[in-house]
């Protein structure tokens, strides 16, 4: 990483500039092109986006809370 | 009185005037105990339905489970075989070297939520416990992620301080790639690592969940290995298109890679649980079936031997009246 910063600085895209991740990049660009279908195949492609997991980091043997990322592009 | 006893345990007697002696009834009471004072055992037949009944139910819910199970794996199976193909390509130029030498390990084991499902879940668990072992040693370190309850229980009980996070509820909606995608971007920003190993049961059939190591490397970690030579020497051969240098299509490859292994892991690993909650299942309602055919014997055997000391009672006092 410390070669692309040294060799131009359009070398880092925007997003990875932003703090995004390829797979974040990748994730908005696809419901991007979700959100340009037409119905039906809308409503079932938006189904696929459906995310819902629980997460909860651990320090020290202990978990501390868990933060519930149920985001769904609804919301 | 002899009648008023007879009512009292509940039971179709004949109703014979004849015996009215006190110690038959005290003998018939005596039978519906655990002992029977000849050395012999006979439990109440009451007792023995009531176990029959319970055994009935279970099997039918266990049959019900079973079939719950094979209709999921079905549509589970069809997009597990179709998932095989994303991480296929970068195998092919990365490779999958889970022998590498690296400083700092994070070990993603992939568990279920939910129980009765055979052994997969421990069989994970002791594969990350010994790649645990394999991969620590002086200044390297390794942590573990677990996705899902099952794992995250048996992994508190003795690796508590090497556990970095725990993910629980995947599977509550159907299991679709932007979830595991964000899943994973969650993962990638808050654990360092030089190496991820995943370990899930892949599947190969109905009957035969293997389970397997999938290891992936950091961008700087194939740097070094494809300058070392080896297995990844090839990936210098690569021309890059674009304005992209080699660092930067690297560290998108391995994100990339990343999300696309941890998609298809966790398919593999759902249709394995399902594969497995069958034939759990399955041989859980024979076990029910072949203890009910038991029960049915003991219970026989029960009805018959109290009819048969009825008819000694009966006959015996007759011939005491008319003998």
């Amino acid at each position: 990483m410390a070669s692309a910063a040294a060799g131009s600085s359009a070398a880092v895209p925007f997003w990875r500039a932003a703090g995004m991740t390829y797979i974040t990049y990748s994730n908005i660009c696809a419901s991007l092109v979700r959100s340009c279908l037409k119905e039906p195949h809308k409503s079932e492609a938006v189904n696929r986006e459906n995310v819902h997991f629980v997460i909860s980091k651990w320090a020290n043997g202990k978990p501390e809370k868990p933060t519930i990322r149920s985001d769904s592009p609804e919301e | 009185m002899a009648m008023a006893a007879f009512r009292r345990e509940g039971r179709r007697f004949l109703l014979s005037p004849i015996s009215h002696k006190p110690s038959t009834v005290a003998r018939s009471a005596i039978l519906s105990e655990e002992f029977h004072p000849s050395g012999t055992r006979s439990i109440s037949t009451q007792v023995v339905r009531n176990r029959m009944k319970s055994v009935r139910n279970i099997q039918k819910i266990t049959k019900a489970m079973k079939m719950v199970a094979a209709s999921k794996l079905r549509a589970v199976q069809v997009r597990t075989e179709n998932s095989r193909g994303l991480w296929q390509p970068f195998t092919a130029l990365l490779g999958d070297v889970p022998s590498v030498d690296v400083k700092k390990n994070v070990i993603v084991t992939i568990t279920s939520d939910k129980g009765l499902c055979g052994g997969i879940n421990s069989t994970s668990v002791k594969i990350s416990k010994s790649l645990y072992k394999f991969t620590s040693g002086p200044e390297k370190e390794t942590k573990y992620v677990v996705l899902g309850e099952k794992g995250k229980v048996q992994l508190v009980r003795d690796s508590k301080n090497s556990i970095e996070m725990t993910i629980t509820e995947l599977q509550k909606n159907p299991l679709n790639y932007t979830q595991v995608s964000v899943l994973a971007d969650d993962i990638l920003k808050n654990v360092e690592y030089d190496a991820l190993r995943i370990i899930f049961n892949k599947f190969h059939s109905v009957v035969s969940f293997i389970p397997t190591v999938s290891t992936i490397l950091s961008p700087e970690v194939v740097e070094r290995e494809s300058e070392s030579g080896g297995k990844l020497g090839d990936l210098d051969s690569y021309e890059i298109e674009g304005s992209e240098t080699k660092a930067e299509v690297l560290q998108n490859l391995a994100e990339f890679q990343f999300s696309c292994v941890l998609f298809n892991a966790a398919l593999e690993n759902a249709c394995s649980e399902l594969g497995a909650r069958m034939s759990a299942m399955d041989s859980s309602s024979r076990n029910a079936g072949e203890m009910l055919d038991r029960l049915t014997l003991t219970y026989n055997r029960t009805r018959q031997a109290s009819i048969t000391t009825e008819l000694i009672e009966i006959i015996s006092g007759a011939s005491a009246l008319t003998g």
